[in-house]
């Protein structure tokens, strides 16, 4: 058997100038929760997670170091929340992306790719050695595919 | 060294042990003021090579730790720490919020007695990390400028945490060495204070208070916090509460129980642990105390041991009477021009440079004076001189006080920076009205 890739090559990514409302839409159509984000020339700049959304609806009081410990108090309903959401819709990803962090070659190996994932990332970018171009993505369930026997599948 | 150790050596290093204190002395000062390295570090560093070069006797430098200080201080962040897992202190500072129909300067105002009465009771810095957040969140709800709203919980802080024997370390230096009580510092400070926490917010609104605004919508939906959800354990809330009653009460009774309040916080702080942890796996009470324990600010509570081992030495040495003297001659051995020297000066060095050193030097200082002055119960107007400017002082510049920069470092995480020369335009001449209100206070009741 050849050595076929881990990671996954028909993956979903953002342009920097694509929207939140973008974004969010294709997340919810992907199933993913972090989407990388390249530039016109297909060079990863950034990663959009979910996460970072979140933070952004709450207040900061809540997301800082040593800030509150809970928000029960607070009685705002989904309607407000989706008001806070509508604020931020239009504003472009790349206000609200976060440094890529972690990155994979296509020539990693999938024992460091495994230890990643292992770590807790959610999603990791396949990037080009030369220049950082995106040329695919790996989450835990594309390595859970790539390990499946023939007789489970 | 075996020499030195072991008995009064007349030389060390072929210098008097008179020369060697004050280097050290001089030494650690000039390193604590460059924030290079860390003041717990540098002042056990300093006690041990005070220890070692023979200034003193190990022995002497046990004797010289006040342990009382130190148990008073340690009892009392074991309980806060137990505490504020209740949610207390949200809980306080939300109902003081909707009490005011969270009108901006309102929520100024209460947020700032809530700041002041907690930190009469509390250490400041904690009081701060608590409240803090709380403001931070309503005011981005409001959609206002917290910088107000911050700057006046530094002050409000400072000055309520001068009112009482606890609130403030200098005041627990003092009451410790002097066997001043709960109820002396209370009669002697809270007056003034009330009357200057006044006189710090008019001035206050009239530089921020009026110009604050918020829109109807935002304030509606700050009140509806429901505060009630703020209280994450209504049964540690219960226990909390009922200790720290009690405490203070124990505080208020000193004199009549004869006990000192390093015992009184330590065993209440352990009352209140067995009540938390009284019937949880052996495993979760490990843990739990080890939180309690673990939090407690071991950076400030190291620094003090160090500090009294090292301002023993100097007091061995010879070298505080010496001071003494000096200060004496230069207000011509006038009791009430010394009074208001130690004031102005405590004020004017403690809003730049740490008040903890430095009131730990002062304390032996006034000691000194003692037999000019005839006799201890003379002394009594110098130490509220020195709890007021030392206390107060520390508004005066963002470095001033511990709490300033844990207020700062909080608002920095928020997005609001705060500047030095900034703070200081404001605070400054705010930190001298309440100098000159203790001034005309001291000179009214004790002089």
């Amino acid at each position: 058997m050849t050595s076929a890739p881990i990671y996954n090559t028909d993956f979903s990514s953002l342009k920097d100038m694509d929207t939140v409302a973008d974004a969010t839409r294709r997340m919810l159509a992907d199933r993913v929760s972090d989407l990388p984000v390249v530039d016109a020339a297909g060079k990863l700049v950034g990663m959009f997670r979910l996460e970072r959304l979140f933070a952004v609806l709450l207040p900061k009081a809540a997301t800082m170091d040593y800030g509150m410990p809970d928000l029960a108090f607070m009685s705002d309903t989904v309607e407000q929340l989706k008001r806070r959401m509508r604020e931020i819709e239009h504003s472009p990803v790349r206000e609200f992306m976060t440094e890529p962090g972690h990155v994979v070659h296509p020539r990693t190996s999938p024992m460091e790719i495994v230890l990643l994932l292992y770590k807790g990332a959610n999603a990791v970018p396949v990037v080009t050695e030369d220049g950082g171009l995106l040329v695919g993505m790996v989450a835990a369930r594309d390595v859970l595919g790539a390990l499946q026997s023939e007789g489970a599948r | 060294m075996h020499a030195a150790a072991g008995h009064e050596s007349a030389m060390i290093f072929g210098l008097s042990p008179m020369w060697v204190a004050t280097l050290l002395f001089v030494a650690v000062y000039a390193i604590i003021m460059t924030d290079k390295v860390n003041r717990a570090i540098i002042a056990l560093v300093g006690a041990g090579l005070a220890i070692l070069s023979g200034v003193m006797t190990q022995h002497e430098a046990m004797g010289a730790v006040d342990f009382n200080t130190l148990g008073l201080l340690l009892g009392m962040m074991l309980i806060v720490n137990v505490t504020r897992r209740s949610g207390l202190f949200q809980y306080v500072a939300i109902w003081a919020t909707k009490k005011v129909d969270a009108r901006p300067w309102g929520i100024l105002l209460m947020m700032s007695i809530v700041t002041a009465v907690f930190s009469a009771f509390l250490d400041n810095v904690t009081t701060v990390l608590l409240t803090v957040p709380v403001t931070l969140l309503i005011t981005e709800e409001l959609r206002v400028k917290p910088y107000p709203y911050l700057f006046a919980q530094i002050f409000a802080s400072n000055i309520g945490g001068t009112a009482t024997l606890i609130g403030d370390p200098p005041n627990i230096m003092i009451g410790s060495a002097t066997g001043l009580t709960f109820n002396d510092f209370g009669i002697a400070l809270t007056p003034i204070i009330v009357v200057i926490m006044v006189a710090t917010f008019v001035p206050l609104y009239y530089v921020w208070g009026r110009h604050l605004r918020a829109a109807d919508e935002d304030r509606r939906r700050v009140m509806g916090f429901n505060e009630r959800e703020a209280i994450t354990d209504p049964r540690l809330l219960k226990q909390s509460l009922t200790v720290i009653a009690l405490v203070i009460a124990g505080f208020m009774l000193q004199r009549q129980i004869g006990i000192e309040p390093a015992t009184i916080a330590v065993f209440g702080a352990a009352v209140l642990l067995l009540l938390d942890n009284f019937g949880k796996e052996p495993e979760e009470q490990a843990k739990n105390v080890h939180a309690a324990l673990s939090e407690a600010e071991w950076i400030t509570l190291m620094f003090f041991l160090g500090l009294f081992v090292l301002v023993f030495g100097i007091q061995k040495a010879g070298l505080i009477d010496m001071m003494a003297e000096v200060l004496l001659k230069a207000t011509g051995g006038d009791f009430n021009v010394t009074a208001l020297a130690i004031l102005w000066a405590s004020a004017v060095l403690s809003a730049f440079i740490d008040n903890i050193p430095f009131v730990a030097t002062m304390i032996p200082l006034i000691k000194a004076m003692a037999p000019t002055f005839g006799g201890d119960a003379a002394l009594l107007p110098l130490w509220w001189a020195l709890s007021l400017g030392a206390c107060l002082g520390g508004n005066g510049t963002l470095i001033g006080a511990s709490a300033n920069l844990v207020v700062a470092g909080l608002a920095e995480r928020a997005g609001t920076s705060f500047r030095f020369v900034e703070y200081l335009k404001v605070a400054f001449p705010l930190m001298l009205i309440s100098i000159a209100l203790s001034h005309v206070y001291l000179v009214f009741r004790y002089l």
